[in-house]
């Protein structure tokens, strides 16, 4: 069962097309997953490799990435990898031709969302068990599906917290180094002049004792 | 602390264009534009904020205003100090702002010629239309400085009809006694009051006079610098944009400084530190319609009372107490007077201040007969500073029943009105900017949209003027796309326009943006087919299929019912729709899921043969029950995935499963009943049922035609709680009731097509210091101030009551803003903002004379409405006729100096208890008289979710005489002429048998045939030989070839064009049935159970005096 699908572009994570949920049973939850997948398309960028499937509790987010476009979905741990992957192919082609070139150029959120409707369309067919075996044709094509990466979804969501973690540990260290600096000259300042008032009081007191007492 | 916060953020740029103060910066300018586009804070939408307010209080009175409070003792308190009589003198050459603008030649032709005479020294254009009271202070304020001397002088000279205005005035509480005197004999008033002053004042009449004349013809509106032109949304739009986190603003300046703050005020934008030299021009005023209308208010009682010699004390007394009275006059060419840079200030101060005069002219009600103007009223313009007015938010669109705002809720308290908003926020507009952009620049604090009212600390920097929070100005907004340059944040679309569209981001979707899915529930019960709706219904929606809005999406499903559910399988690839019949109501399911809603562009074959068969389906069914509730669920669940609109069409009381109800009307209790009951719902169930719709983004239209009692009162929740609308259709019958069919025929022509959002949600915010605490209107409250909307259409208006909380003092203006955020038949999520901006007053009389009576009547109407469900419709009646008596006796006691005789009310509420009287006698809340309780329920509804322009015509319906239109003073609209007769009073007297009425009630018309009509008219208009011929059942207007039935046509068509449903026309003779119903709407007369206007009247002041 697949129960979100979400096409983005890759560059900065903007949804294009989506595909509304249809199950009542699971629709509470979906929203939970609805932000993970916010986040997740975020993180993408051309260095994340252009298959994966993220283990998500018991749901799986399976994306793949391909001319600038991403096409993410979620399916259920037992949804097969290969007729989840088959999809999202067959999703992204029909996608790119459709409206590939005027990606680059779209501002507004959900530019694409009559493609909606090609999609639910696809769903059925690949959900559909019956119609299944009609597809099993394309799905060979897929045999280097076993290669495909798994990951954890809180780990590829909380890599980049770690390193912004980091980031901010390292600034916060620089920032604190720049006080630390400044504070110490500040405080070299304050000790030389110390020492130069405590060298000028010693002279005029020499000088007044000399004037007041030797003379 | 913030700038360089700022300055770190954003680079280099920054510190040039700093420096260089709000001018343009030519350094600026040459940057190319997109260059800090990359730069978003993007704040996310949080739709959970919310506001704290008091709780919610659903008494009508309960907010405040009118807890008693004992008048006498702030009588005291009132005193006339010096400034006093300066703000409230109303009479100052103030009286054409009656008539509105665009009548030209209002009112009595005599007394115009009256008028003229004093006029000769400088006559202004005659067209004096220019009048409308806020163009005076400016030029008031203007020449104030100079001292009360010159003041004097200067209305004297340049146009001495003010002065005999100015002290013939009675009321003003200023005004002395003696100044009254100059009316008693009008046609020789003048002679007398004028000679003195032009001799003494003459000479500098050259100085000022003649320079201003120029500009004054145009509206104030016509002189500022006209809006921008619409936003071009892909020109400037950024293409990538970066999402930083929204952190980083946070973290980096809490800039609140509240020393700052309270020191700066509201006031001085850098945006409008400019005064417009031509708006003292454009303050012109127009002495020859001055007179109209003022003559015969003058009560006989001061013609004899008050008759001191003129001559003696005015000079003196004028110049001592009156320095406004040069309000009119143009004097910005003054010379040596202090430039424009030097007095804007000043002015702009004062001019919030500055009463309106005319508003505050005491009316002596008992006197007045004709008080109704000519032609409808306009919403009252509020007293600001015209910078600030030509930016505000139009009346139509939002509307406050105080346009004034007092200063305390003591001074609200005293006022006795009720202070509240009326919205139409998603009215169709003509010109809408629209506005593309990855950040919508909000308030962090408060989130309140940026608005042209905010203040602009300086280019980087601007002020909430809503939560006093200083906030950054984000490096993209910096960037003008209408005039592309740069460094003018204050010129942007955001900042000129009070109602502007934003194209929201998707932080503002929790979901992706839904499709467009309509649900059509149709009652196919014996009784519906008997009515015949069903081929009207089906043969719409076919010649309407393809303006549905939506796009490749749309979905379309449709259920039937009578005591079984039937459903219809549309999927593609079948040869012919499926019915599939579900008989187990108790336990409703969805036979196929996901075929009953389907695609409308891939399934409109089988839904067109579904529609066309569809009448033919039913024709014999003997099935006479209904089982509604269950249909309801059915079609809950079957919308409840993606949300959308549910349209239902019942004919009969629901009778069997869920839901049902019992007939608890009893009719011979009609009439007798002291008190009518059940006017609240039976079950909540269909309330219930709503609150799951709302949830899930549906909305339930509920179209009622039946003759029979369907309890509307339960059944309407079902539409009132999950934003929906509800329309009735009482008696319908396609053969025995042709008018009921045309307008079902229109109104769901128009209902089909209309603009529709899906998935609304509703937000008000005003000024720290206010707080909104009652809504009327469909919705569903949502976290104490969110109005959830599952679906929002341009015909639905919106009330709210608010209270003021904290004390205004030290704040000048306050501003509302609502807030609309939809997703459009498009997929595009929208975010409709309005805001609106008011002065705020310390005065009683000031805020008397801001009062907009037509808002405070629809907000009273609203607050009835509730009372009479809460409590009962006796309560909502004494309510209504006491906020009559305590807004007048209060404004008696405590705004009036000088105690007359006489039922005495400002000018601007002179219509208040015209109106209050019309509601008692409305459908809604009448007595005595036989109403079904439908109809009432359905007139309660009315009342609350009609925009206020057409809730007004249902209160107090407009009547006109047909029989001599002529083309004088016409509209030309699209090369028609549409003749523009007078509004005449309800009144059985303005009825002649020789004549033709039109009566404009609203959802009905009525035109009433005179006994000894002219032949001329009936055969030139009706098409008939004499009154005898005139059939017993008309409702067309035959299309002849005559320029009367041409004329007629017009005005008809053009009445109705201007609302969204359609109004029936009956053509009435004396022995028609309907002709009771006609008459019950001459308001001012007596009936058997109500008291005529006059009646009412003294029935109020008697309940004053006490």
């Amino acid at each position: 069962m697949i129960f979100l699908t979400v096409i983005a572009r890759l560059a900065d994570g903007l949804p294009l097309a989506a595909s509304i949920q249809e199950d009542e049973q699971s629709g509470r939850d979906l929203q939970h997953y609805q932000s993970q997948a916010k986040q997740l398309l975020r993180k993408l960028d051309a260095q994340s490799p252009d298959r994966c499937m993220l283990e998500a509790g018991n749901m799986n987010f399976c994306y793949f990435i391909s001319q600038g476009v991403c096409c993410l979905c979620l399916c259920d741990a037992s949804f097969p990898k290969k007729m989840a992957f088959g999809y999202l192919e067959d999703l992204h082609n029909e996608f790119c031709e459709q409206y590939g070139k005027r990606v680059p150029a779209v501002t507004r959120p959900y530019s694409f969302i009559e493609f909606d409707t090609y999609i639910q369309k696809t769903k059925k067919s690949y959900v559909d068990s019956r119609a299944r075996r009609n597809l099993s044709s394309v799905s060979t094509e897929l045999q280097d599906v076993q290669r495909i990466m798994v990951a954890n979804i809180e780990e590829v969501l909380q890599r980049g917290e770690a390193l912004s973690a980091l980031d901010t540990k390292a600034s916060n260290l620089r920032s604190q180094a720049e006080k630390y600096r400044s504070d110490a000259r500040f405080l070299n300042t304050r000790s030389t002049y110390a020492k130069v008032a405590a060298v000028v009081l010693v002279f005029v007191t020499l000088i007044i004792y000399v004037r007041f007492w030797w003379l | 602390m913030s700038t360089a916060g700022f300055n770190s953020q954003n680079g280099t740029g920054t510190g040039q264009t700093y420096t260089n103060g709000p001018s343009q910066n030519p350094v600026a300018l040459q940057q190319p534009p997109g260059v800090g586009y990359g730069m978003n804070h993007q704040p996310a939408y949080n739709p959970m904020q919310t506001k704290v307010l008091g709780p919610p209080s659903p008494a009508l009175y309960a907010s405040g205003p009118y807890q008693p409070v004992p008048p006498g003792p702030q009588l005291g308190s009132y005193p006339p100090p010096p400034a006093q009589p300066l703000l409230t003198r109303p009479p100052i050459g103030v009286l054409p702002s009656h008539t509105p603008p665009q009548s030209a030649s209002p009112g009595p032709g005599p007394r115009q010629a009256q008028a003229t005479p004093p006029a000769q020294a400088t006559p202004p254009p005659p067209a004096v239309t220019s009048t409308s009271y806020y163009t005076g202070p400016p030029a008031w304020q203007y020449a104030a400085p100079r001292g009360p001397a010159p003041n004097h002088v200067n209305p004297a000279a340049a146009a001495p009809p003010h002065m005999s205005h100015g002290s013939a005035q009675p009321p003003g509480p200023g005004a002395p006694p003696t100044s009254i005197h100059g009316y008693p004999q009008p046609g020789t008033a003048p002679p007398p009051m004028n000679p003195p002053p032009p001799h003494t004042y003459q000479p500098n009449r050259p100085a000022y006079g003649p320079p201003p004349t120029a500009p004054p013809a145009g509206p104030p509106g016509a002189t500022g610098t006209p809006p921008p032109p619409k936003v071009d949304a892909q020109s400037w739009g950024a293409a990538s944009s970066a999402r930083p986190p929204t952190e980083p603003d946070t973290q980096e300046g809490d800039v609140e400084c509240p020393g700052d703050v309270a020191g700066n005020g509201p006031q001085a934008p850098n945006s409008y530190n400019h005064v417009d030299n031509r708006m003292a021009g454009a303050a012109q005023p127009g002495p020859p319609g001055r007179h109209l209308g003022h003559y015969p208010s003058l009560p006989p009682g001061y013609q004899n009372t008050l008759a001191p010699p003129p001559s003696s004390l005015h000079p003196a007394l004028q110049a001592a107490t009156q320095p406004y009275i040069q309000g009119p006059q143009p004097y910005q060419q003054q010379p040596g007077g202090p430039g424009p840079d030097q007095l804007s200030p000043s002015m702009a101060a004062m001019s919030l201040q500055s009463g309106t005069p005319e508003a505050l002219r005491v009316v002596n009600l008992l006197q007045e007969r004709n008080l109704l103007p000519p032609a409808p009223v306009p919403a009252p313009t509020p007293c600001l500073t015209q910078d600030l007015q030509k930016l505000n938010c139009s009346p139509e669109v939002f509307r406050c029943t105080l346009t004034s705002i007092p200063q305390t809720q003591s001074l609200l308290n005293k006022a006795k009105l009720p202070l509240g908003l009326l919205l139409h926020p998603f009215k169709d507009l003509s010109q809408l900017p629209v506005v593309t952009s990855s950040t919508i620049v909000r308030c962090r604090s408060c989130r309140t949209y940026i608005n042209p009212f905010v203040s602009f600390l300086d280019q980087r920097r601007w002020k909430c003027n809503l939560c006093y929070r200083v906030n950054d100005v984000p490096e993209e907004f910096m960037y003008n796309p209408v005039s592309r340059s740069y460094g003018e944040p204050h010129k942007r679309p955001e900042v000129q326009n009070a109602t502007i569209e934003f194209i929201a981001p998707s932080e503002y979707m929790l979901r992706p943006p839904q499709p467009a899915v309509y649900l059509f529930v149709l009652d196919v019960s014996h009784n519906a087919v008997e009515t015949g709706y069903l081929s009207v219904f089906c043969q719409s929606l076919l010649d309407n299929i393809n303006a549905l809005p939506g796009d490749s999406r749309t979905k379309v499903g449709f259920i039937t019912f009578d005591s079984t559910i039937h459903f219809y399988n549309l999927q593609e690839g079948l040869s012919q729709p499926q019915m599939l019949i579900v008989s187990d109501i108790e336990d409703i399911f969805l036979p196929t899921p996901d075929s009953l809603l389907v695609n409308l562009n891939e399934c409109k074959e089988l839904v067109q043969d579904l529609l066309k068969s569809l009448p033919n389906l039913f024709e014999k069914t003997m099935e006479t029950q209904s089982a509604l509730g269950s249909a309801l669920q059915a079609a809950f669940k079957l919308l409840s995935p993606t949300g959308g609109r549910m349209s239902v069409f019942q004919t009969q009381l629901p009778n069997l499963g869920v839901g049902a109800l019992q007939s608890r009307e009893d009719p011979n209790q009609r009439a007798s009943a002291k008190d009518v009951q059940h006017l609240s719902p039976a079950t909540d169930f269909y309330k219930k049922l709503a609150l799951d719709c709302s949830g899930q983004q549906v909305a339930v239209d509920l179209f009622l035609l039946s003759a029979q009692y369907c309890d509307l009162a339960s059944l309407g929740c079902i539409s009132r709680f999950s934003a929906g609308s509800v329309y009735y259709y009482p008696s319908y019958h396609h053969q025995h009731n042709p008018a009921q069919v045309e307008r079902f025929q229109r109104d769901l022509k128009r209902y089909l097509t209309r603009k529709i959002g899906f998935e609304a949600v509703m937000r008000i915010r005003c000024t720290k210091g206010l707080s909104i605490h009652t809504f009327h209107g469909n919705f569903f409250v949502r976290s104490t101030d969110l109005l959830s909307l599952p679906n929002v259409n341009p015909d639905a208006g919106f009330a709210v009551q608010m209270s003021i909380e904290e004390n205004l003092d030290d704040m000048q203006v306050v501003s509302f803003q609502a807030a609309l955020l939809y997703t459009s038949s498009k997929g595009e999520r929208r975010i409709r903002v309005h805001t609106m901006c008011l002065p705020v007053v310390s005065s009683l009389s000031d805020v008397f004379a801001g009062a907009d009576v037509q808002a405070v009547t629809g907000l009273l109407a609203c607050m009835a409405v509730d009372r009479s469900v809460t409590s009962s419709l006796s309560d909502a009646r004494d309510a209504m006729t006491n906020a009559a008596i305590d807004s007048l006796s209060s404004y008696r006691q405590s705004a009036l100096t000088i105690q007359q005789p006489g039922l005495l009310a400002p000018a601007c509420l002179r219509l208040f208890p015209l109106y209050i009287l019309a509601l008692l006698k409305q459908k809604a809340f009448r007595t005595g008289t036989s109403t079904r309780l439908d109809e009432r329920v359905f007139a309660m509804y009315q009342l609350k979710y009609q925009p206020l322009a057409f809730a007004m015509l249902m209160i107090h319906p407009a009547l006109y005489r047909l029989d001599d239109l002529s083309d004088e003073g016409a509209l030309n609209i699209n090369e028609r002429t549409i003749p523009q007769p007078r509004v005449l009073q309800l009144s059985v007297e303005k009825l002649s048998r020789e004549g033709a009425f039109l009566m404009d009630a609203g959802l009905v018309m009525y035109l009433w045939i005179g006994r000894n009509c002219h032949q001329n008219f009936l055969s030139q208009v009706l098409g008939v030989s004499s009154y005898a011929a005139v059939p017993e059942k008309l409702c067309l207007l035959p299309e002849l070839d005559t320029a009367e039935s041409q004329r007629t046509r017009a005005l008809v068509s053009w009445l109705r064009d201007q609302r969204p449903f359609f109004p029936s026309l009956h053509i009435i003779r004396d022995e028609s049935q309907l002709k009771p119903h006609f008459m019950q709407n001459m308001i001012e007369d007596r009936t058997e159970s109500a008291l005529s206007y006059y009646e009412f009247l003294l029935h109020l002041q008697q309940q004053i005096s006490k």
